[in-house]
């Protein structure tokens, strides 16, 4: 080595003296003291620790465990269903007064509509049970069970198209690409039962012109890929790729996975991604699934009983009926989040003979599942969650004849109900105006909405953060309010 | 610190002793004019230089004899002054203090010691000044003085700061949260809740007895109905003309606005329920259950009473070790916190064949805090319930679909505070439960679904024991049958070549099919009962139907079975299809899946073939030459969106692809205007004919006619498989 480099080598080792290092150190730990005022977290790392937060463990203790949600794809009309509007009877065919409709933006389907006639509901309304609450005709037993409903009548969103908004549910925002509710409740709470994913998801299709859903809505966004939701379809394989290739069987699959394991555990240590720790956890679930998944979706044991409760249909897989069953199933065994999705309400036309449809498909079974999980005793612990992405339009779009009409998006207002899990049953909140076009009391956001779901799982929306590129994410993005009101 | 001053300044001191004696004499007869209020109010600010200067001081008093510092020069001097300084300081700040207290708003206990506290300081301070270079003023009463004066400061301080800021400041953050949270609200009270905490916040560390501003207090019922020197702060049931709810709605920027700017003001929400209560007659006694339950005050009050975490229960256990948790956790054994920060625990069991009572009995070292304990469906027997007993503090068991019966239950009474028990799916009966629920003491549900009770069981334990609810649920008694869903069928394709053996099935257990093939509909008494034994040979129409005792049979299902026994071994198409009617392209035609109505149907997008401005038409080739004699054409009719039969279906066949005749050409029948949306097939049929190359030509209507609304175009040809025999 050259004599010169050596004397740097010793010099450099020398710039570090103490009277050197505690200098920079005072000043430093100063500009870091000062740094921390301006910004509070600096010191607290990133992530979830900033807010003192174990992913896994809920903030306060739940009221509920678990959701099913029921998610009605398309948009089902309120007018038919729950808004009982006599009023747009009385105006049939007459221009919806500019007042009402003020300067609202409309879809590219009806923006161009020379007029706008309102048109009621075809189907009669009844009240029922002792909250008195108006349900159409199309409903027969959900009518029965209002009373452990809780109606809320002043949904509203932002978007008026059935992508986004279903997007903006589902995940907080418009665009895609952040973690589905599910996916953040999994985060946000861990698992009850590691034999199953946290987060399932199970589509059916009816009759009326329908909607896609793609597995954007059910993603894990920048969360954990373990939060991602897991479909479950309907067939030999309702889970993919968890079935052992012939030949081999559940000692060999053990002993690969072992190896396996270590073999992703030595790139950890190396390389520290988390991404790898998922992977080793995910192959582990995907082993214990193989023999829980057959189980939970095997329906011969079901009671003579519980398939006249759910209907005929419950047996014949894929259908909405067999999907609550499964969600029942999938619920009691601990599966925090399950989505499912029922395609076809999406009523631009043909909206009589397809509403009382895709209601048929629906209807018994909706409120099957609440009536199972109630005689269980695991109503109090599980949400349901049943409704659209938006509202539909007092006003009728294409041509409004005698028996027949459509109706167009309408973000403004929406119902949705809710049931169980420490909402208050027998309930309706919010109201509509006499033409059901603008809420009239106690609106509530989609936000509003996420907030009070995670509330109700002991979360709350403002802490169960994820920070992701240099900001923090919520499901609620940065708005939102409990809806204190509908809590029991 | 030059003669001539100090000889001044302790002329000075002594004076204002004189001066500060004269004014706590004569104090009530006092009058301070406005020049004097304005040096009254500086006492805030003036008062932290006699604090610092006197400790200070004090400290170098207190080891003052000390040799090395009683023998410096710099030392002696620098602490008379210092202390010469402070005691003056301390003479202007009671004498300020002395003046701001005649204006109104102050009085009460903690201002009388806060002012005697602070006068004795300026004594206190102005004797020791005087006496300290006296003989007799030795080392310990030098301590002593400095510490007696050290305290004074301090208590001042502290009374002082209680005047200004309020009596509860400092905690105040920690405490008031709790304090609020406790209220259930059964036992809520309007007035003493919701109102007067919301005046504890935001008005009375300028109302109270101790500084009454504007001579109000703000604390009690008796002196807010009082009101203040304004007069009376509110007209019972009139919040319009209402003193309090004017000084709230002020514009901040007015004087008169309460809470002043600066101070925190009120939320929207407290001034509704400050206006609520006053249009209530501002009731001091009414509970917030007592008003009718669509109450706006009612509303309000109950949302503002249950804060997130109010009704959270409170553990009064230890925490279980965080590594006993994490060691207990398995894959068929899950253990949960409740929640953050809370000792309680969650304990979910899974897998039948997993379990065994030992899973409960390993629990034994985080007994005490498991408040929630899932064993559902799992085998557990009457003798494993002793292990559950263990777990004292349980407050929610989930026994559903287990195996426990009536001894078991009667273990269960050891649980003190278990309140909800699932037991649906058991075989307990009702003479166990009406012997069981009494001693659970703390028991609010119990779910019996689907056990030994009958409803008329579940409405008698209901009426026996309504301190509890008791869960029935669903039992079918035949009295609202259902319809049953129609059967399916199983084969894997509807298209068969020699024969086929008819697999018709339904999901329901016991459920019986029966069918025809004669295009008839089925009864369910002398059409045949489907037994599996059935082979069709040739194109037929199946209609069955499915009965079951206690349900209505089904609806007709109808499925078409088409004979299909020749296949060639290549197709190749020789026009283009529609851009989005590609289906399979060229092997569309005879892959066995048949298309279906209805675009959301996937059947519908993936299965039909479609043209609408050229021909469809193939050449097939079979590598060994087949006698054929007929062709069927599948295709779909949707009058409505313009769907239409072929116009024509040319079939040619030959030898060789040069080498081929016309073997028959045929039509199918038009739609009339209005019929349903249907499948149908169409056939030609020749003289069986030897062939290795066959063309099949069909065309779309090129005219639609003149009954529908795109009469004259050309209309869309829709064809998903073809049978060749």
């Amino acid at each position: 080595m050259p004599k010169n480099m050596e004397k740097e080598i010793i010099e450099h080792g020398f710039n570090f003296n103490r009277r050197r290092f505690l200098s920079s150190m005072s000043l430093g730990i100063g500009s870091v003291a000062l740094g921390s005022l301006l910004m509070p977290d600096l010191l607290n790392g990133g992530g979830l620790e900033e807010d003192g937060l174990t992913p896994g463990i809920p903030h306060f203790a739940p009221k509920a465990k678990r959701v099913i949600y029921l998610f009605q794809n398309g948009a089902p009309s309120q007018q038919e269903l729950f808004d009982y509007k006599p009023k747009l009877r009385e105006m049939l065919g007459q221009e919806i007064p500019p007042s009402v409709r003020g300067s609202q933006r409309l879809t590219g389907m009806t923006a161009n509509q020379a007029s706008f006639p309102l048109v009621g509901s075809f189907v009669d309304f009844k009240q029922y049970g002792q909250s008195q609450a108006w349900v159409s005709n199309l409903m027969p037993y959900t009518s029965k069970i209002v009373d452990d409903l809780c109606f809320v009548k002043s949904m509203y969103t932002e978007a008026i198209n059935h992508d986004p908004a279903l997007t903006f549910l589902q995940t907080g925002s418009q665009q895609g690409n952040r973690p589905s509710m599910g996916s953040w409740l999994s985060y946000g709470l861990g698992n009850e039962n590691k034999n199953l994913p946290n987060f399932t998801v199970l589509l059916s299709r009816g009759v009326g012109n329908g909607q896609g859903v793609y597995s954007k809505l059910w993603s894990n966004g920048f969360l954990d890929s373990v939060h991602q939701g897991v479909q479950f379809s309907k067939g030999e394989d309702p889970v993919l790729y968890l079935r052992d290739p012939e030949g081999m069987d559940r000692h060999e699959r053990r002993d690969m996975l072992d190896n396996l394991s270590q073999l992703n555990e030595l790139s950890y240590q190396e390389f520290g991604d988390p991404e790898i720790a998922a992977k080793i956890k995910q192959y582990e679930m995907a082993y214990r699934m193989q023999t829980a998944v057959p189980e939970v979706m095997d329906l011969s044991k079901e009671s003579d009983d519980i398939i006249k409760l759910y209907g005929p249909e419950c047996l014949v897989p894929g259908t909405y009926a067999a999907n609550c069953l499964l969600a029942r199933k999938l619920s009691e065994n601990g599966v925090r989040f399950v989505q499912l999705y029922h395609q076809g309400w999406d009523q631009h036309g043909n909206l009589p003979f397809e509403i009382t449809k895709q209601a048929m498909d629906v209807d018994q079974a909706s409120a099957a599942l609440v009536t199972d999980l109630k005689q269980r005793g695991l109503l109090d612990e599980t949400l349901v969650i049943w409704g659209g992405e938006f509202g539909r339009t007092s006003y009728t779009q294409g041509k409004l004849t005698a028996d027949n009409y459509g109706r167009d998006h309408h973000p403004r207002c929406f119902t949705i109900w809710m049931a169980g899990g420490g909402i208050k049953p027998g309930m309706v909140y919010g109201e509509t105006d006499e033409l059901g076009y603008n809420i009239a009391q106690n609106p509530v956001h989609v936000h509003d909405f996420q907030a009070t779901v995670l509330h109700q799982l002991g979360l709350n929306h403002e802490k169960l953060i994820f920070k992701h590129l240099g900001r923090r994410y919520r499901l609620t993005d940065v708005s939102g309010k409990v809806v204190k009101d509908i809590i029991s | 610190m030059h003669l001539r001053f100090k000889v001044f300044a302790e002329q000075l001191l002594v004076a204002s002793n004189i001066f500060i004696v004269f004014l706590l004499l004569f104090e009530s007869k006092l009058v301070i004019p406005a020049w004097l209020q304005t040096i009254g109010r500086m006492h805030p600010l003036i008062l932290h230089f006699p604090i610092v200067i006197l400790l200070l001081a004090m400290l170098l008093e207190f080891f003052r004899f000390k040799p090395e510092y009683a023998s410096n020069q710099f030392f002696r001097n620098f602490l008379q002054n210092l202390l010469l300084v402070g005691a003056l300081f301390a003479g202007v700040t009671v004498i300020m203090g002395l003046f701001l207290s005649r204006e109104e708003g102050y009085s009460g206990d903690t201002l009388l010691y806060h002012k005697w506290t602070g006068a004795g300081i300026f004594f206190l301070s102005s004797i020791i000044y005087l006496v300290r270079n006296t003989g007799w003023y030795n080392a310990p009463l030098a301590k002593a003085g400095a510490l007696l004066t050290v305290v004074s400061l301090v208590l001042t301080g502290h009374f002082g700061a209680a005047l200004t800021h309020g009596d509860n400041f400092i905690w105040e953050p920690v405490s008031a949260e709790k304090e609020m949270a406790a209220v259930p609200l059964e036992q809520a009270v309007v007035f003493e809740h919701v109102i007067l905490p919301i005046l504890d916040q935001k008005c009375t560390s300028c109302h109270n007895p101790d500084k009454l501003k504007g001579e109000l207090i703000l604390t009690d019922a008796q002196s807010i109905l009082k009101g203040g020197k304004s007069g009376k702060l509110f007209e019972p049931g009139n919040p319009d003309i209402s003193l309090l709810l004017q000084r709230v709605h002020l514009p901040v920027e007015e004087k008169k606005h309460m809470p002043p700017s600066g101070k925190a003001q009120l939320t929207l929400q407290e001034i509704s329920l400050l206006t609520l209560w006053v249009k209530d007659n501002a009731d001091f006694k009414r509970k917030v259950t007592e008003l009718p339950e669509t109450d706006s005050l009612r509303i309000l009050a109950s949302t503002l009473l249950k804060t997130p975490e109010s009704d959270e229960e409170k553990f009064d256990f230890p925490e279980a070790d965080e590594k006993a948790i994490a060691g207990l956790n398995t894959d068929y054994r899950t253990i949960s916190a409740v929640a953050r920060q809370s000792p309680a625990l969650a304990v979910n069991i899974y897998n039948r064949s997993a379990y065994s009572v030992k899973q409960l009995d390993e629990l034994k070292e985080i007994r005490k805090q498991i408040v929630s304990l899932n064993l559902n469906k799992l085998p557990v027997k009457d003798a494993d319930i002793k292990s559950v007993s263990q777990f004292e503090n349980l407050r929610r068991l989930d026994l559903n679909f287990t195996d426990i019966t009536a001894p078991g239950l009667k273990e269960l009474a050891s649980l003190k505070h278990l309140h909800s028990l699932t037991l649906s799916g058991t075989k307990v009966n009702f003479k166990d439960l009406q012997a069981v629920i009494p001693t659970l003491k703390s028991l609010k549900t119990v779910s019996v679904w689907d056990t030994g009770l009958s409803a008329e069981d579940v409405d008698k334990l209901q009426k026996a024991n309504k301190q509890i609810t008791v869960i029935g649920g669903f039992k079918d008694d035949g009295t609202n049958p259902l319809q049953l869903n129609p059967p399916q069928v199983k084969n894997a394709s509807t298209i068969f070549g020699e024969s086929v053996a008819l697999q018709l099935r339904h999901p329901i257990k016991g459920v019986q099919i029966r069918f025809t093939m004669d295009g008839t509909e089925p009864d369910s008494v002398k059409s045949p009962l489907f037994d599996n034994r059935t082979v069709l040979k040739e194109n037929t129409t199946i209609k069955a139907k499915a009965y079951k005792d206690g349900w209505y049979g089904s609806e007709l299902a109808t499925f078409d079975f088409f004979r299909s026994t020749l296949k060639p071994d290549s197709v190749r198409l020789l026009f283009p299809l529609n851009r989005v009617h590609q289906a399979e392209a060229d092997k569309t035609f005879f892959n066995g899946k048949l298309g279906a109505i209805g675009a959301n149907n996937p059947a519908w997008a993936n299965n039909w073939a479609g043209v609408r401005n050229n021909d469809m038409g193939f050449i097939s080739e079979f590598k060994k030459p087949v006698v054929i004699s007929s062709v069927g054409v599948h295709y779909m009719i949707e009058e409505d969106t313009g769907i239409f039969p072929p116009e024509s279906v040319e079939v040619w066949g030959g030898s060789s692809p040069d080498n081929m005749k016309l073997l028959t050409k045929f039509k199918a029948a038009l739609p009339s205007k209005g019929d349903k949306p249907t499948l149908k097939t169409v056939e030609g049929k020749f003289k069986p004919q030897s062939v290795s190359y066959l063309k099949i030509i069909a065309r779309p209507l090129s005219k639609i006619p003149d009954w529908h609304r795109s009469k004259g175009n050309r209309a869309l040809l829709l064809v998903d498989e073809m049978f060749l025999n």
